[in-house]
């Protein structure tokens, strides 16, 4: 099939990387205070890495070139120690009253939102250029 | 009904319409002309630029069916995220803005078309 807006796998690519961070930071977000996680223990802060792999472009002739498109790939969980608090009456509370919080800080993960979603941001520009690019180029037979 | 099935029927039809218009109106498009100036053009370029139907109304036909692909992908992708597919938001309006580029150079050529027609039915024999 033709592509008629040029740097549209990378672009989706990312954008879909963006995504699954945001959702994995929101995760983050949302257990801020989870003392009892799937295992018992509280929950832990899971942080994405991103990866390249190759996607062969869409060309008509089938012998485009391999494009190096981000993913995010591995979900890893940040093995850092959660503060631990001083509270008896808790129900995770262990024999000495200490209950261990999770290892999430919310300032953060407000960081990394905004990295986030500033990258989106940055992806979605990419394509409107390229739209407009492609918009300008059939203005060419117009009047 | 997709609007553009019968655009493409349209097209379909076009390599049988010149021969009947040329018969009914008296007169001869220089046809084997217009092969020589084709068969001019260097080989290379020739074989890279057309694909298996190398006839203009064949090129038309795969733009054409091209568009209508990029059409019914938009419409799939569009009724996924509606009913709750895995399908994100920006995938779904991507494709919808690539149908729309699509749809938008159809256009255009089919102005185009329609304004060479009509120069040449202003033409005085």
């Amino acid at each position: 099939m033709i592509n008629f807006i040029s740097s549209l796998p990378s672009t989706t690519a990312a954008l879909d990387a963006e995504r699954t961070r945001l959702e994995v930071i929101a995760q983050n977000i949302a257990n801020a205070n989870t003392t009892h996680g799937l295992n018992g223990r509280p929950y832990h802060r899971q942080q994405v890495g991103f990866e390249t792999v190759l996607q062969r472009a869409q060309a008509g002739d089938g012998h485009g070139q391999s494009l190096a498109v981000p993913r995010a790939g591995r979900v890893q969980e940040d093995l850092r120690p959660g503060r631990a608090i001083y509270q008896p009456g808790h129900p995770d509370a262990d024999e000495n009253g200490m209950v261990e919080l999770p290892n999430v800080n919310i300032y953060e993960e407000m960081a990394d939102m905004i990295v986030a979603s500033r990258t989106y941001e940055a992806n979605v520009a990419v394509f409107k250029n390229s739209r407009s690019l492609a918009m300008q180029a059939l203005s060419i037979g117009k009047g | 009904m997709n609007p553009l099935a019968s655009i493409r029927q349209l097209w379909s039809a076009m390599p049988t319409a010149p021969a009947d218009q040329a018969g009914g109106l008296g007169v001869s498009i220089p046809t084997a002309e217009l092969r020589a100036l084709n068969a001019s053009q260097p080989a290379g370029i020739a074989a890279e630029t057309q694909p298996a139907d190398s006839s203009f109304a064949g090129l038309l036909g795969n733009l054409v069916q091209d568009v209508n692909a990029k059409q019914q992908l938009s419409g799939q992708s569009l009724r996924d995220l509606q009913s709750g597919q895995n399908v994100s938001l920006h995938q779904t309006m991507i494709t919808m803005q690539e149908a729309s580029v699509s749809f938008q150079l159809m256009v255009e050529v089919r102005n185009k078309l329609l304004e060479s027609y009509q120069e040449l039915m202003r033409m005085s024999v």
